[in-house]
C-alpha cells in the first residue's frame, strides 16, 4: 500500500504531510531533476504505510517542473502493481481550482481521498461548503474537512484513508479523457483542460452555498508593496536576515569550532602517536567542522525564509523586487539568495531551490559564489593593512575602507554582469510564465518553520557534508605528507641553521612546520604553480596559501603566517609587518601594490571553496556546473588579476 | 483592453488570452473568458500586477499580462 500526496501550491499541503507524518521524513530529489521528493510514513491501526508528498501544482499537464515531476511519476504508476491511495488537499478558499486537478486524478482511476483544507480561512472569508452536496458529487471519493494546522480533522481523515484502502474504487463523474497521460499534444491538454474547467465549474457551483463579498482585507499589501514603504519594509528584513547570518550565528559557529578543536586536542593526548592520530586529528575533525560549521548559518537564513514565505510576506517582497532583478535573468525570488551569499554562499545557494522558475534559479546559483562571502574578510583585511596606506582621501574617508567597500561592489557587479550574460545566452522556456500567487496572511506555523529548517540542515549535512569531508581530507593529506627523503633532508638542513639553533622551542617548532610545508606534496604544488602565477605577482608561498584556501577561504592567512615563520628576525612578528618588509634578492620589496591589489581581486573572483562546489553539485544534480563555475571563475580571476597587476 | 493597461481598484471582466500556455494555465485556475477579476496591486517601476479572483489574488509580469484581453465594467 502506498499513499501519494497531491495538492495546489498554498494549500497547506506541507502542514498536512508534517501532521500526519511528524519528523520521520526521508528528503531527496525526483530522478534527474532538483525538485524534493519527501517520503514519510503514516502510522495507524498498527499498521504503518508510505506517504510520498509530491510539489505542489495546478494540473498535471506539466507547464513547470514541478507539474512535470508528477506526470512522470504518474506515468510510472502501476495500479496493478502498487494499491495506491491518492490525498487531494485542496484549499477551502479555492475550491475550484483543486476540483481541477482532483479531476485529473480521478481520470487517472486513482482511488481518492479529498481534503478540504484550511476550512477556518474559508469560513472568515464567508464561503461555506455544501458537505453533503459535495458527497454526493463525488460518491467514491471520501471528503474530509480540516484545518491542519491545528490538527483539527485528523482523524476523520485516517477513517476515510482506511475506507478507501479497503474499498478502492476511483471516480468516474469526470471522465473527460480516456487517458489523459496520452495527451502528449499541448493542443490535446488545452482541449482536455477546457471541457475539464467546464464541468469543475459546474460542480463548484453545486457545492458552494454562500459566497458574500470578500470585505477589503488586502489594505496592508498597500504597504507592503508601496513604492516606497515597500521596500523600506524589504529593506529591514534583509538587514535582519544578513545580521542574523553574518553576526548572529557567529556565536555559534564559534563554539563549534572551539568545542570540536577541544575534541581533537583531547584525542591527540589520548591517542597513541602516528598516522592514525595524524588523520583523525588533523583531517578528519578539521573536516567535520568545516562541514558542521555552517550549520547554525543555514538554520538561521531558513528561519527568515521560512516565517517569510510561511506568513504570506515573501510573496509580496518578491513582488515588489521582480522588476529590479529582471534585466540579468533573475526573480524576485533571487534576492534574498543573492544577500544571504555576502554571509556565505552555501546557505545561498541552498536557497535557491525556491525559485520557480529553472532558468532563473540556475543564473541565481551561478552567480552566488561572487558574492564576496564572510570567509573572504581576514584575506581582504590583511592585504588591505599590508599594501594599502592607512590615510584619509577628501578629508573625510577613510582608503582602507574604501577599497574594502570596493572589492564588495566589484563582486556585486561581476555577479550582475554574469548573470546579464547568462540571460542573454541561455533559452527560455516558454512555457514557464511567471504566475505567483499571494496568499492571504496568516500567522506562522511554528512546526512548518522548524521542519523547514530541519530538512535543509539534514539535506546538507548528508548530500554535501561527505564530498565536502572527504576533498577536506586530500587537501589535509597533500599539506601533510610529501616525498620522505626530501622532508627529512630539509628539516635536517634546517636544523644545522644557526638562526634555528638560537630560537626558543617554540619557534622552532613553527619553522619545522613551515619547512615541512613548502616540502609537502601541496608545497611542490604551489612550487610548481609558480611561473603560472608569476605574471599575476605572486610567489610559491601564496600559491601554496591560494591551494589551501580550497578549505575555506580564511586558511590563506593561517597557511602563509606557517610559510613565514622564519624570517622573525628584527621585532617582525606579525604576518602583516613580515609581508611588509619581505625582500626580492635585489632588495625591491616582494609584496607592492600592485600584487596585493592583483590578490584581492583575485579572491573577489575566484570560486576557492570546496563547500561551495559540494553543495552547487547538490543543488544541480551534477558536476557539470560546479566544474563550470571553478574553471570559469578561475579564467576570470586570472585575468582580472593579470590585468591588476599589470596596470599598477 | 489589456489588462496591462487598466488602473488599480478596477473591475473587468476577461475577454480572452491570447497565448496558449498562460490561456491554460489561467483555465486551470478557473480563471477563462467570462470571469470577472479586479486589478488589486502594481508593482513600482512597471513591475508585476496583481489581481484578485474570487479568494485569491495572483500576481502576473506585466508584458504577460498584455496578453489577457478584458473589458472594464462599470463601477
Amino acid at each position: 500500500m502506498n499513499l501519494l500526496l497531491f495538492g495546489n501550491p498554498n494549500c497547506g499541503k506541507s502542514t498536512l504531510f508534517n501532521l500526519l507524518t511528524g519528523l520521520r521524513q526521508k528528503i531527496g530529489n525526483f530522478p534527474g531533476v532538483t525538485v524534493d521528493k519527501k517520503t514519510g510514513y503514516v502510522t495507524f491501526n498498527g499498521q504503518t504505510i508510505p506517504l510520498t508528498d509530491y510539489p505542489g501544482i495546478y494540473s498535471i499537464y506539466p507547464k513547470s517542473t514541478e507539474e512535470q515531476v508528477v506526470f512522470d511519476a504518474l506515468k510510472e504508476w502501476n495500479p496493478l502493481e502498487e494499491p495506491t491511495v491518492g490525498l487531494v488537499v485542496v484549499d477551502a478558499s479555492n475550491l475550484e481550482r483543486g476540483l481541477f486537478l482532483l479531476s485529473q486524478l480521478a481520470d487517472l482511476r486513482i482511488p481518492l481521498v479529498l481534503i478540504v483544507n484550511m476550512i477556518d480561512l474559508a469560513e472568515r472569508n464567508g464561503i461555506s461548503i455544501d458537505e453533503k452536496a459535495l458527497r454526493r458529487e463525488l460518491p467514491s471519493t471520501p471528503v474530509v474537512l480540516m484545518n491542519a494546522r491545528v490538527g483539527l480533522g485528523k482523524e476523520r481523515l485516517l477513517q476515510g484513508i482506511e475506507l478507501q484502502m479497503a474499498q478502492q474504487s476511483s471516480e468516474t463523474t469526470f471522465s473527460i479523457s480516456e487517458s489523459i497521460l496520452d495527451l502528449e499534444e499541448f493542443s490535446q491538454q488545452e482541449a482536455d483542460a477546457q471541457k475539464r474547467s467546464k464541468k469543475v465549474k459546474a460542480l463548484y457551483n453545486k457545492v458552494i452555498k454562500v459566497q458574500e463579498k470578500v470585505s477589503n482585507k488586502r489594505n496592508v499589501d498597500r504597504w507592503l508593496t508601496h513604492p516606497f514603504w515597500g521596500y523600506v519594509i524589504f529593506s529591514a528584513f534583509l538587514i535582519a536576515i544578513f545580521q542574523a547570518v553574518f553576526t548572529l550565528s557567529a556565536i555559534p559557529m564559534d563554539a563549534i569550532e572551539q568545542g570540536l578543536q577541544w575534541v581533537s586536542l583531547q584525542l591527540e593526548k589520548n591517542l597513541p602517536e602516528g598516522a592514525m592520530q595524524a588523520l583523525i586529528c588533523g583531517g578528519i575533525i578539521p573536516g567535520i567542522t568545516g562541514v558542521v560549521v555552517f550549520i547554525p548559518q543555514i538554520g538561521l537564513l531558513f528561519f527568515f525564509i521560512a516565517l517569510m514565505e510561511d506568513s504570506g510576506y515573501l510573496s509580496r517582497a518578491v513582488f515588489i523586487m521582480d522588476r529590479l532583478v529582471r534585466p540579468f535573468g533573475m526573480n524576485g525570488r533571487s534576492v534574498v539568495p543573492l544577500l544571504s551569499s555576502m554571509a556565505c554562499a552555501i546557505p545561498g545557494i541552498l536557497a535557491t531551490r525556491g525559485i520557480p522558475n529553472s532558468k532563473e534559479r540556475l543564473i541565481t546559483l551561478f552567480v552566488t559564489p561572487l558574492m564576496s562571502c564572510s570567509a573572504r574578510i581576514p584575506v581582504y583585511t590583511l592585504l588591505i593593512s599590508v599594501v594599502i596606506p592607512s590615510k584619509k582621501i577628501f578629508g573625510i574617508m577613510q582608503l582602507q575602507g574604501l577599497v574594502l567597500f570596493a572589492l564588495y561592489a566589484l563582486g556585486i557587479i561581476a555577479a550582475l554582469f554574469v548573470s546579464w550574460l547568462m540571460h542573454r545566452l541561455l533559452k527560455q522556456d516558454k512555457r514557464s510564465i511567471y504566475l505567483m500567487e499571494m496568499p492571504d496572511f496568516k500567522p506562522p506555523h511554528w512546526r512548518n518553520i522548524f521542519t523547514t529548517i530541519f530538512d535543509k540542515i539534514k539535506v546538507f549535512v548528508l548530500e554535501a557534508g561527505g564530498i565536502i569531508l572527504a576533498l577536506s581530507i586530500v587537501i589535509w593529506a597533500l599539506s601533510n605528507y610529501g616525498p620522505m627523503e626530501e622532508r627529512k633532508i630539509a628539516v635536517k638542513r634546517l636544523e644545522l641553521q644557526r638562526d634555528y639553533q638560537r630560537s626558543t622551542p617554540q619557534q622552532r617548532e613553527r619553522l619545522t612546520r613551515s619547512v615541512l610545508l613548502e616540502h609537502s606534496y601541496l608545497g611542490k604544488f604551489g612550487k610548481g604553480l609558480e611561473p603560472l602565477i608569476a605574471p599575476l605577482g605572486y610567489d610559491w608561498k601564496i600559491g601554496i596559501a591560494i591551494g589551501s584556501s580550497f578549505l575555506a577561504r580564511e586558511v590563506f592567512v593561517g597557511t602563509l603566517s606557517t610559510l613565514h615563520a622564519h624570517d622573525e628576525s628584527a621585532g617582525n612578528f606579525s604576518l602583516r609587518e613580515k609581508l611588509r618588509n619581505e625582500r626580492n634578492p635585489n632588495g625591491s620589496r616582494k609584496f607592492t601594490l600592485a600584487s596585493g591589489i592583483s590578490l584581492m581581486v583575485f579572491y573577489v573572483f575566484a570560486l576557492q571553496c570546496l563547500s561551495t562546489l559540494a553543495v552547487s553539485r547538490r543543488e544541480t544534480g551534477s558536476w557539470k556546473i560546479p566544474i563550470f563555475q571553478l574553471v570559469l571563475y578561475g579564467f576570470f580571476a586570472y585575468g582580472a588579476a593579470f590585468c591588476c597587476y599589470q596596470l599598477f | 483592453m489589456k489588462l496591462s493597461e487598466i488602473p488599480k481598484q478596477s473591475s473587468v471582466k476577461i475577454l480572452e488570452i491570447t497565448q496558449p500556455f498562460l490561456r491554460t494555465k489561467l483555465m486551470e485556475m478557473g480563471i477563462v473568458p467570462g470571469v470577472e477579476i479586479t486589478l488589486t496591486l502594481k508593482a513600482p517601476f512597471y513591475g508585476p500586477i496583481a489581481f484578485a479572483y474570487g479568494n485569491t489574488q495572483i500576481s502576473i509580469r506585466l508584458e504577460d499580462a498584455e496578453f489577457i484581453q478584458v473589458n472594464p465594467l462599470a463601477p
